[in-house]
Formats: C-alpha cells, sequence, structure tokens
C-alpha cells in the first residue's frame, strides 16, 4: 500500500515557512526604517538591522540545508529522510523563536506590541509539528520571554521605546506584596503569554489533528477505491479474453460457411451467415477495444523507445486516406516536426492517432475535410486533428473521453461503434505524460487536440 | 506437383476444425493435434512441409516451446512455422516485432485469431514457396 505523503507535505511546508521568513526579513527592515525615520523612535537600529542580516543569511542557510535533506525524495525515492526534515524544522521554529527574543529585547523588551508575533510562531509550530514538539516549543518561547522579563530587570539593560510615543511609565513606588506594579506588569505579561502560548497550541493542534485524520481517511478510501477498480479490470480483462477466444472460433466457422467451403449457399442462408459475420465482427472489435484498455489500465510498466514523430503522423494519415477518398473527404496533413523525438510507445501513439484520424472521417459527412497538424511548441508537439464533422453536443463534450460512452448524434448516425476509442486515447496520452483536449461544435466540427512531450 | 503437407495445433476443436477446411479447400493435405504432446508426436511422425500452431495451448506459451522445440531438431529446422494466436492482448507482447528472432520467438510468420481464409492461404503459400 502507498504510504501517506505526510513527508514530501511536511518538506513542502518547510520551504512554506522559508518563503514565509524571506517576508518576515523585508517586513522587519520596513518596521525598522519606518519606526524609526518616519515615527521617529530612539532605536537600536544597527543592531535591528543586524538581526534583520542574520535571519536573511540563516534562511538561507536552512533552504541549503533543506535542498540537501529533502532531494532523496526525487533520486532514491525509497528512505524520505523524515526525521532530518522535522528536525530542521523544529531547529528552525526555535531559531526563529530566539531571534524573536533578541529583536524584542533591543526594541523595548516585553513592552513592545510586536511580542503578540510569538503567537504567530505557536500557530505555525502546530500546524508543522506533532502537539508534543509544539508544547515543548510554547514551553520554549515562554521561558525566553520569562527569562528575557528577569534579566532585563536585573543584570542585563533594557532598551525603552523612546521617541515621539509617550509611553506612560508605571510609578515604581507603588508596591503590591512587596513587588513594585512594574515588576508586577512584566509578570503579568509572561504569564499571559505563556497560557496563550499553551491555548493556541491546544486548538491549533486539535484542528490540525482533525484535519490530517480526516486527510488520511480520504488518502485511505482512495487507495481502496484503486484496488477495487483493479480487481475490477482484471475481471474484465479474463471475461473479455475468453470471448475473444469463443468470438475467434465463431468468426472462423462462419467463415467456412460463408465462403462457400462446405458447399453452395442459396441467397437467404448467404445473407443471415453474412449477417451473424457481421454482428460478430462488431462483438469482436468491441471486446479487442475492451481488452486493450484493461491491459493498458492494468500494466504500469511502459516499453518505451525513442521515435521521430514526423513519420508516425504521416503513416496514420495514410492508414485513413483510403477511407476518407472513399467518402470524398479531403484529408490534409502539416507536420513541421523537424525530426522531433518523442520517448514512448510508438505503436500506441500510431494506433491513437490512426484511430481519431478514422474517427474524423467517419463523423464527417461527405466532401467534408479532415486536418492533421503537428507542430513543436517549446519542448511539447501538438497535434491536432480537426473536422468539420456532424460535431459534438456543447453538454456531452465534458464525458467524450469516459468509457463506454458515445455522443448521442454519433449513435444516431453511425450505429456500430465501441465507445472506447477516446478513453482508449485518453489512456494512452495519460501515460505518455501529455493531455488530451477536445473542442467541438455541433453541425461545424470537431477538434482534437493531443500534447506530448519531446527529448531534445 | 505433390500436395503439400501441413499440420495444425491448436486446444480449440472449432479452431482446428475451421483451419483444417479452409486449408483443404486449398487442396491442402492436413493433420491436426490438441495439445503439445500429440503435436509434437504427430510432426516428427509425419514430418509435414508446414506447421501452424497456436500460441497458447492447454499451458500457458505451450505453443512457443513446441516451436522452440521444433527449431532445435535438425529434421525440421527447415520447416516454415505459423503461428495463430489471441493471446497479444492479454500479455501485452508485440509478437509481431519478435517473430523472425531466432532465440525467443522462433517462427516463420505470425497472424492474429480469428484468421480471414484468404489471409491464412496467402500467408500458407508465402511460407511454402521460400
Amino acid at each position: 500500500m502507498e504510504p501517506i505523503p505526510q513527508d514530501l507535505r511536511l518538506l513542502r511546508r518547510a520551504y512554506w515557512l522559508i518563503r514565509l521568513r524571506w517576508v518576515a526579513v523585508a517586513a522587519l527592515s520596513m518596521a525598522i526604517f519606518f519606526a524609526s525615520k518616519v515615527v521617529g523612535l530612539a532605536l537600536q537600529c544597527e543592531v535591528l538591522y543586524g538581526i534583520a542580516g542574520f535571519l536573511g543569511i540563516y534562511n538561507l542557510l536552512v533552504y541549503i540545508l533543506l535542498r540537501y535533506f529533502g532531494r532523496s525524495d526525487d533520486d532514491e525515492g525509497d528512505q524520505f529522510p523524515i526525521r532530518s526534515i522535522k528536525a530542521i524544522v523544529n531547529l528552525q521554529i526555535s531559531v526563529d523563536l530566539l531571534t524573536l527574543t533578541i529583536l524584542m529585547h533591543f526594541s523595548g523588551g516585553i513592552k513592545n506590541p510586536f511580542i503578540v508575533f510569538f503567537v504567530f510562531h505557536m500557530i505555525l509550530s502546530s500546524i508543522l509539528l506533532s502537539p508534543k514538539e509544539s508544547y515543548l516549543q510554547a514551553t520554549f518561547a515562554s521561558v525566553l520571554i520569562g527569562l528575557m522579563a528577569y534579566l532585563e530587570q536585573t543584570t542585563l539593560h533594557h532598551y525603552c521605546l523612546e521617541g515621539s510615543i509617550r509611553l506612560v511609565s508605571v510609578s515604581n513606588d507603588l508596591t503590591i506584596f512587596g513587588i513594585t506594579c512594574e515588576n508586577m506588569y512584566i509578570m503579568g505579561v509572561v504569564a499571559v503569554m505563556s497560557c496563550t502560548f499553551n491555548l493556541v497550541v491546544f486548538i491549533t493542534c486539535s484542528i490540525s489533528t482533525q484535519l490530517r485524520k480526516q486527510e488520511q481517511g480520504y488518502w485511505l478510501a482512495n487507495i481502496e477505491l484503486e484496488q477495487k477498480d483493479r480487481i475490477k479490470d482484471e475481471y474484465v480483462s479474463r471475461v473479455t479474453h475468453d470471448i475473444k477466444g469463443h468470438l475467434a472460433a465463431i468468426q472462423s466457422s462462419l467463415d467456412v460457411v460463408s465462403k462457400g467451403m462446405l458447399g453452395p449457399l442459396n441467397e437467404r442462408q448467404s445473407e443471415f451467415i453474412g449477417r451473424a459475420g457481421e454482428r460478430t465482427r462488431t462483438l469482436a472489435t468491441f471486446v479487442r477495444a475492451l481488452l486493450r484498455l484493461t491491459r493498458l489500465r492494468l500494466s504500469d510498466s511502459v516499453d518505451k523507445q525513442q521515435f521521430c514523430l514526423d513519420e508516425t503522423i504521416r503513416n496514420c494519415v495514410e492508414a485513413a486516406r483510403l477511407k476518407a477518398s472513399d467518402k470524398t473527404i479531403e484529408l490534409t496533413s502539416v507536420v513541421e516536426l523537424s525530426d522531433s523525438k518523442v520517448f514512448g510507445e510508438q505503436l500506441s501513439i500510431e494506433e491513437m492517432i490512426t484511430n481519431l484520424v478514422l474517427n474524423s472521417v467517419k463523423y464527417t459527412p461527405a466532401g467534408g475535410k479532415v486536418e492533421v497538424v503537428a507542430k513543436r511548441d517549446g519542448d511539447h508537439v501538438v497535434i491536432t486533428i480537426s473536422d468539420t464533422g456532424i460535431g459534438i453536443p456543447k453538454k456531452e463534450l465534458p464525458r467524450v473521453f469516459d468509457e463506454f460512452f458515445r455522443a448521442s448524434n454519433a449513435r444516431a448516425t453511425e450505429r456500430d461503434g465501441t465507445g472506447l476509442g477516446l478513453s482508449l486515447a485518453r489512456q494512452i496520452v495519460k501515460r505518455h505524460e501529455g493531455k488530451i483536449s477536445v473542442e467541438s461544435e455541433i453541425g461545424r466540427g470537431t477538434t482534437f487536440t493531443i500534447e506530448l512531450p519531446l527529448i531534445d | 506437383m505433390p500436395q503439400s503437407r501441413i499440420v495444425v495445433v491448436d486446444d480449440d476443436p472449432d479452431i482446428v476444425e475451421a483451419v483444417k477446411v479452409v486449408l483443404e479447400c486449398n487442396d491442402f493435405t492436413v493433420m491436426t493435434a490438441n495439445n503439445k504432446e500429440d503435436g509434437l508426436a504427430l510432426i516428427r511422425a509425419e514430418k509435414p512441409d508446414l506447421a501452424v500452431l497456436d500460441v497458447m495451448m492447454t499451458k500457458w506459451q505451450d505453443g512457443f516451446e513446441m516451436a522452440r522445440e521444433l527449431k532445435k531438431d535438425s529434421d525440421f529446422k527447415d520447416m516454415p512455422i505459423l503461428m495463430l494466436t489471441g493471446v497479444e492482448d492479454k500479455t501485452g507482447l508485440e509478437f509481431k516485432s519478435a517473430a523472425g528472432d531466432p532465440d525467443w520467438l522462433p517462427v516463420n510468420g505470425f497472424l492474429d485469431k480469428p484468421v480471414e481464409p484468404e489471409t491464412l492461404i496467402a500467408e500458407v503459400k508465402k511460407l511454402l514457396a521460400k
């Protein structure tokens, strides 16, 4: 069973944290400039800019570290370094908290209103880390704030936010239980902040855990559905293969009779044997398409090789030439690929394009036009097959690639059709990491566009 | 010109019968078998001019093994083998591109089942003329 890619999700979020920090570096620099030059606060600008610079350098280092540890996801794919990534994210949050504390110390300490930014870090850690790690980070943040407040009151210098803002100073003469009011205020802030951190972590972790569980549920349900789909495909493949064997025997027996090898037939006998033969052939075509589709869906390995598309597309057009001229349909092609190469299953791609061209011929009235154009577009080749045919009703367009679906007007025009041709095309394009789309206008025509990646 | 003799081996008796009629109508002498062991015994006893084999008989790849065994035998290495199959869709193997590879698939011709009588006759005549 495929594991839930929570490791990959963590890596993505770790990069997101780095992007967020770039914004923080820019915002901090601007805030320092604004506060000192515009508002006129007496700030320790050199130190504060220094902290912003440190944040930038440290962010770059974390980015390099993450690139180094996160790369094995693409290359080896076996053992994802989840522990290293987790350690890096934990380290980032801790260093962020430390940096924020230093920043607060040099810009007013606990009285700096930006102290609420600690709360954002708690939210971030609750989203990115496990509940246990988040509570540890909350405790670390509380200790940092408490330590800063304590040291500023005892040994460290306290940098007041002074300038154009008039701060209300609390008289140091008043005491409650022998503690000055200012110290009381500081202790209160530390206690409230500590409670807030833990509460934020609790709320965010609860929501995150719930979401993670939900996501895991969806993921498992999806895997189960995929497995069931596979079982269905295996079943269809086995049944259709058996049917195909019987059909081959019926067809061979009918051929022997219809070709008069067991004696001459009268007109009515010949007519009815002919009808049986025709229906058997239709059924065999359907069964073959169904087998091909289930085989493509079931097999993971693709027998790919490099090949030039130019000739392949010309072959496809030539394969439909006779049917087009029978219906007096003008079939043209413009192939401008200058030997561009595709890496894929040549037979599948040839079969798919031929089928699409034959489809266009089939649903284009006599005297109409079918055009195949193949051009290079950057590292892709774009193949369009357009016709002046009956078109597809607009509301049916989203379903044309569905298995067994046939447009209502297609059914009215041609009784025979498996409803599997376009599903096969979609499956083949998907296996080649390409795209297929359709545009159509009823009565004016249809254009199928296929995009396939090229090799340089 | 003496009639060419052909051995047809397939586990589906209806296919064997139909192929037999088609070949007999075109003046070939046809002998049939329904599995690998009988088929090999028949070929060794009758020394036909051509063998028509099914890829998948009672066991998976019986036809392949039979072809490999015959091509190793000095008496039969020049006898053309025509392989009929409806197996391509099941395995995903592209037999056509491998037909003629002396190690992997030592057969001289390859046709998808059901085979149109005209196609079968044309292929048989082509292989016998070589």
